[in-house]
């Protein structure tokens, strides 16, 4: 077993790799930033380490050199990259393996194959996984752009090769249209990605998203631990995720999760990773992406598997034995998580800046909470803005949406808005709580995005009156002065003298 | 209770809502007791240990936050929920009333800059008719893009930014003289 761990992240995911690394018996460590220097994150290792003054424009978890440095100064054994930042890097994972650190994830070669979408083509093909048609290479030509759309039928979606978080991606809905789209998203491949190369496939309008946890040992063992239903999207950020999906029955699952495990076997995969598929509105199912890391909704699968994911990450990475085999796998009950993100619902998602104020969390049994804020964190434009995750458990998906919908009315943080009544107006969403939706639910089945609870507004009314009551009860007419920001405390106090 | 409790018996006030909320007439009784059509409403605020403050009204208990005051225009959060009022006396709501009636509305719209960040995109130049819904400009934070757009009909006056620039909040980005 490694015996110390460098975890190249922050915010929860590196309080979550913390606590199970730590439980493990490993010597956590974690880096502190200029930017965040109080972070709840740093409190939860066994030892903090600087990252060095470089001045460089580079932002810390990016930089693949001063990372690898920390670990080689410090004598520490691995390295987890959590996910985003270089989780997904090959070059990050070959640094770490020139430095003889371990790297927990897979190897720098199956990084790049699967990032590359055209070698994880070939390798879905190879290992018969169904793919939305499309070429098997780059398209050399706009000719041959036209050719193959029309051989395709429309609409079709033409996307660089080594693409991703959105970009590099040109939707063509008839033959006029493929010319231009395939010039635009050449040049715009060359400048982003660094490689020119294109391929076609068929777009498919508002499927479900739904993706497949893979684990795999460095002995072949290859495993599944069911699927993820991710359908509730906003401009492709995930917003609510759960397990399993409503839109499976046992022989759907069986196959999709059977094309996973096939793919993963090709692919001579090892460690955790992710197999994302489109399922359209005839329950075919399509290949997408490999994900090569943990994904930030890796708990609603913890939930209903009881297995700890981590710890799985950190066995296959000390060269263990996968201890589980696939007939071991139950899955039980239902699992969901709401992201609680830093945002402004009512002001078109815009992401709310400032500090925590106050931070109240529910409890009881059937939840978890993964966080990385607490009273006085100040949220910056430096981070991502999600603050935390509720994920619940109920034995059916009635009782966990349920369960979570108390759960966020428990859930108070002030300072910041947050995205608390967006998962509440969700949850209670009829066309939500069938079960039947697909990528397009946030446009086109949510009348509000924010859930107002009953009386609420009367509520809202009735406070401001009251605190104008007060206001101009004891100063005159005190409504003439501007007084921006006024701290609840001030409230408080002049409520005191009643 | 204290001594100018008098002063504030049986006035009206009525909540004005700013965006978008039904407006909500209340008669004041005393400093906690409201009533509104007819219904008695006896509210109080309670700091909890924690420091979260709880709005009651008939002993149901809401935690709220009030955001910010200019004037008086309240803007509080109860449950998570932004809303936005107003307060007003009889006397101030037929002022309002009056101005709003013989002003034309005919101001220019501000587009501020909601938080810090980077301009991405600048998708309109000066002389430029917009309508609501239009693209202004792409704003980079926390990672996102965030698409700010025209909320009315007009003529883009002046642009002060540019791509790449980096902007504090509320820093003046597009300025739109409404047709």
């Amino acid at each position: 077993m490694i015996k110390s761990l460098l975890i190249a992240n922050r915010g929860e995911i590196a309080i979550r790799i913390a606590r199970t690394a730590k439980r493990m018996g490993i010597k956590t460590y974690a880096i502190r930033t200029k930017k965040e220097p109080n972070a709840v994150y740093l409190q939860k290792v066994d030892k903090v380490v600087d990252f060095p003054d470089t001045g460089s424009q580079v932002p810390e978890f990016l930089d693949i050199k001063n990372l690898v440095k920390l670990a080689v100064d410090n004598n520490i054994e691995a390295m987890h990259p959590g996910y985003g930042y270089l989780s997904e890097n090959p070059d990050f994972a070959a640094a770490c393996r020139e430095a003889g650190i371990v790297f927990v994830g897979p190897s720098p070669e199956i990084i790049h194959a699967l990032g590359d979408k055209i070698v994880a083509k070939e390798i879905a093909k190879r290992s018969n996984v169904p793919m939305l048609g499309g070429t098997l290479g780059g398209i050399p030509t706009a000719e041959e752009a036209i050719a193959e759309a029309n051989r395709i039928g429309y609409p079709v979606i033409i996307k660089a090769a080594t693409g991703g978080g959105g970009r590099g991606m040109r939707i063509c809905r008839k033959e006029e249209e493929v010319s231009i789209n395939y010039e635009l998203c050449t040049q715009e491949a060359r400048t982003a990605f660094n490689d020119p190369t294109v391929f076609i496939e068929k777009y498919l309008e508002n499927p479900k998203h739904i993706e497949v946890q893979i684990v795999a040992d460095k002995y072949g063992n290859v495993i599944h631990l069911g699927e993820r239903e991710c359908s509730i999207q906003r401009k492709h950020q995930k917003l609510i995720e759960e397990a399993p999906s409503p839109a499976l029955d046992e022989a759907l699952r069986e196959k999709i999760t059977g094309a996973a495990v096939r793919l993963a076997q090709e692919a001579k995969y090892e460690s955790l990773g992710t197999v994302e598929f489109l399922l359209d509105a005839n329950h075919n199912f399509y290949f997408m992406e490999m994900n090569t890391r943990i994904q930030v909704e890796h708990p609603v699968t913890e939930m209903i598997t009881g297995l700890n994911l981590v710890e799985l990450q950190l066995l296959i990475a000390s060269g263990e034995k996968l201890p589980v085999s696939q007939s071991d796998v139950k899955l039980n009950g239902w699992a969901i998580e709401c992201r609680i993100n830093a945002e402004d619902v009512q002001a078109g998602f815009t992401p709310s800046i400032g500090m925590i104020k106050n931070l109240r969390l529910p409890s009881n049994n059937c939840i978890r909470i993964d966080s990385g804020v607490r009273v006085g964190t100040e949220i910056t434009p430096f981070f991502d803005s999600m603050i935390a995750k509720l994920i619940v458990h109920g034995q059916t998906r009635e009782e966990a949406i349920k369960i979570a919908l108390h759960s966020l009315g428990h859930f108070v943080v002030t300072g910041v808005k947050t995205t608390i009544p967006f998962d509440k107006a969700v949850l209670h969403n009829e066309v939500y709580r069938k079960g039947d939706f697909n990528t397009s639910f946030i446009e086109t089945c949510m009348d509000s995005l924010v859930w107002h609870e009953e009386h609420e507004e009367l509520i809202a009314a009735l406070l401001a009156v009251s605190y104008y009551n007060h206001d101009s009860d004891f100063s005159g007419d005190s409504s003439e002065q501007p007084e921006p920001n006024v701290d609840p405390w001030v409230l408080q106090k002049r409520i005191r003298h009643l | 209770m204290d001594n100018n409790s008098e002063n504030v018996q049986n006035r009206t006030l009525i909540a004005v809502g700013e965006n978008g909320e039904r407006n909500y007439e209340f008669q004041v009784k005393n400093q906690y007791e409201f009533s509104s059509k007819g219904r008695k409403l006896k509210v109080e605020m309670i700091e909890e240990a924690d420091g979260i403050n709880l709005f009651s009204c008939e002993g149901v208990r809401y935690p709220v936050e009030i955001v910010s005051v200019k004037q008086n225009t309240y803007e509080v959060v109860v449950n998570g929920v932004t809303y936005r009022y107003t307060v007003e006396t009889p006397f101030s709501l037929k002022r309002r009333q009056i101005l709003a009636a013989q002003k034309p509305v005919n101001e220019n719209e501000e587009l501020h800059a909601p938080m810090p960040g980077k301009i991405v995109t600048v998708h309109v130049k000066a002389g430029q008719d917009v309508n609501p819904g239009d693209p202004l400009i792409v704003l980079e934070a926390m990672k996102m893009q965030n698409t700010l757009t025209a909320t009315s009909k007009g003529k883009v006056v002046a642009v002060n930014v540019r791509e790449a620039q980096n902007v504090s909040k509320d820093d003046l980005l597009v300025e739109i003289k409404k047709a």
